[in-house]
């Protein structure tokens, strides 16, 4: 008998039960620090976000990161924290600068991590300064796929691109929306939510709740562009590996790359029409179709969202507490997008996606209370994951195939790891 | 001291704070249709993240939090009455708060500068958004109106906020 809650994954009575303990419990929480954001690929940031000689902070599992890039182009990715006494080095968000000093006792760094001076260095023995205990922590292990970077605090296990399993086709094709590059639009919705982080997992790619929760984003869609109905909510969901999934659907908003609403009007509809066009020449008629009419919500194991949706959104979020979470979400765009569609582009992540959206704030009310509702103990003890389970043909989109291959991941995660 | 003639732009800033107080109460109690009445019919409402400089982030090139034209912030009212506009059903309690008003012409158009603290409380929440306003107002047809308003989070992220799912 395993000491964590375990699921109950049984087929053949297509039963799929997750137990609520895994949203509330500390030792659970713990548990999983050591056996999933300690062992797995974590996303970091996109290649766009720093152009030569910049840097950014950011907090990737709750341990602060220094991500920088140097004059000649090489990445790095380093604990923010002084070798000397452990005070944060960099206590900026974003900028750029050769050198790094610590403003407790001025200890001054390079973009690689190296020491390059330090106040009265006669008090210390020679060759102190070159001691690799003292110059700033590399992370262990920062891999590409593209221009995503992910880091992990694991000194072994397998690569990212085996990691990703499947899912990096995926990051592939939404690289392919451009011909010259994606890159992070400027601007980071960063917020917060009182619940458990795998029920934003779960909601990210759960293509059930939509008519229900978000009842008044399709309304607003219908009254605003005339256009539901035109394309149906369709599709499927597919299993990508290692507990990455996805769903891939038709859906009725419009989309940059390159799916044409009435709301963006003959001119725009000429746009699209080029952009399409370009496109097939590019990735070929059958990539081109994918592309543009197709959304894809994905969830890469345990905590990277890539939507490819009415706008691209990449979205990381990270646990405090069994019941908190942060969250950062940034909008991934084409370099080459015209003023037009970037304009459009972003008013269509901004009508459905983040806590002023139409629909994310209704998302919010839903983890938050479900985190309230499993207060009530007692015989209500699992969640049912089974719609869809042994359906005919395979999952569709609206069937919960894709949170299952998410929770057996993280039930085998957790059954490796010692308590 | 005596002040035989009170200044043209302490009587400006008299006429914008009657605004901003009228708006801030009828958002207060979701008066929402008398809200959206006290803006022109090409109005814009916006609410910039916390990593871009919201005086003058442009939202057309930068990922807002709320980015709204005249027909969204219709939209916008429009779902708030639903019940199916779930955060906000049953409604938070909400208090605005505008202070330190500050007002001037360039034109036709006043240029109002204030500060706010919005609160949202409802369940297990309460939550305060801190921050200024940038209001640009027109005169139409004898009354003043709102064209543009600009809510600047003072915060360094919307957390533990995870929604605006009010009107700043």
């Amino acid at each position: 008998m395993a000491d964590f809650p375990q699921i109950i994954d049984d087929k053949p009575t297509s039963r799929f039960l997750v137990p609520r303990e895994a949203f509330t419990s500390n030792v659970t929480f713990e548990r999983e620090c050591a056996a999933i954001f300690d062992r797995c690929w974590l996303y970091l940031g996109h290649a766009s976000e720093l152009e030569p000689g910049a840097f950014l902070t950011r907090k990737v599992a709750r341990r602060p990161i220094l991500f920088t890039r140097e004059k000649d182009g090489t990445f790095h990715a380093m604990f923010n924290a002084c070798p000397h006494r452990g005070a944060l080095v960099c206590r900026e968000r974003k900028g750029s600068a050769r050198a790094f000093m610590c403003m407790y006792h001025g200890w001054t760094f390079g973009s690689d991590g190296h020491l390059m001076t330090l106040p009265g260095s006669s008090g210390y023995p020679e060759g102190f300064k070159t001691d690799p205990q003292k110059q700033l922590v590399h992370v262990p292990r920062m891999e590409r796929f593209g221009d995503f970077f992910f880091i992990s605090f694991a000194h072994d296990g397998e690569d990212l691109a085996t990691y990703l399993a499947e899912a990096g086709d995926y990051l592939t094709l939404v690289s392919e929306h451009s011909a010259s590059g994606m890159q992070i639009v400027g601007g980071t919705q960063e917020y917060a939510i009182r619940g458990n982080w795998k029920l934003l997992a779960e909601n990210s790619f759960d293509g059930y709740h939509a008519a229900c929760n978000h009842s008044t984003y399709l309304e607003y869609l219908k009254n605003a562009n005339g256009a539901l109905g035109a394309t149906p909510l369709v599709g499927n969901a597919h299993d990508l590996g290692n507990g990455h999934a996805m769903v891939e659907y038709t859906a009725p908003w419009g989309r940059p790359i390159a799916h044409w609403v009435p709301l963006w009007g003959e001119e725009g509809k000429v746009e699209i029409a080029a952009i399409h066009n370009a496109l097939q020449q590019r990735v070929g008629p059958e990539r081109a179709e994918r592309i543009a009419h197709k959304n894809r919500n994905m969830v890469i194991f345990p905590n990277l969202v890539v939507n490819d949706i009415m706008a691209v959104t990449v979205r990381t979020f990270y646990p405090t507490a069994p019941d908190y979470m942060e969250i950062n979400a940034w909008a991934l765009a084409p370099r080459e997008e015209s003023e037009w569609l970037r304009k459009y582009r972003l008013y269509n992540f901004t009508e459905f996606l983040g806590p002023g959206g139409f629909a994310t704030p209704d998302d919010v009310e839903a983890i938050e209370k479900c985190q309230q509702g499993y207060a009530t103990g007692g015989d209500a003890l699992f969640n049912d994951i089974s719609k869809g389970m042994n359906r005919d043909g395979g999952p569709l989109f609206d069937d919960e195939e894709q949170m299952r291959c998410f929770w057996r991941e993280w039930d085998k995660r957790l059954a490796a790891v010692e308590a | 001291m005596v002040i035989d003639q009170i200044p043209e732009n302490t009587l400006l800033r008299l006429a914008v704070e009657d605004l901003l107080f009228q708006e801030a109460d009828l958002l207060d109690q979701w008066r929402l249709d008398e809200w959206l009445a006290l803006y022109t019919a090409d109005a814009h409402y916006y609410v910039p993240p916390s990593d871009v400089d919201g005086d003058t982030a442009d939202p057309d090139t930068a990922l807002f939090y709320i980015a709204d034209d005249h027909i969204r912030m219709s939209e916008r009212v429009i779902r708030l009455k639903k019940v199916g506009a779930h955060s906000e059903h049953p409604r938070s309690k909400v208090r605005h708060l505008v202070s330190n008003v500050r007002a001037h012409r360039e034109g036709d158009v006043i240029h109002a500068r204030s500060s706010f603290v919005v609160w949202r409380s409802k369940d297990i929440t309460s939550d305060a958004f801190v921050g200024h306003y940038l209001h640009q107002i027109v005169q139409a047809d004898g009354v003043l109106k709102i064209a543009k308003k600009t809510c600047v989070l003072d915060m360094e992220a919307l957390r533990p906020h995870a929604r605006i799912s009010i009107i700043l």
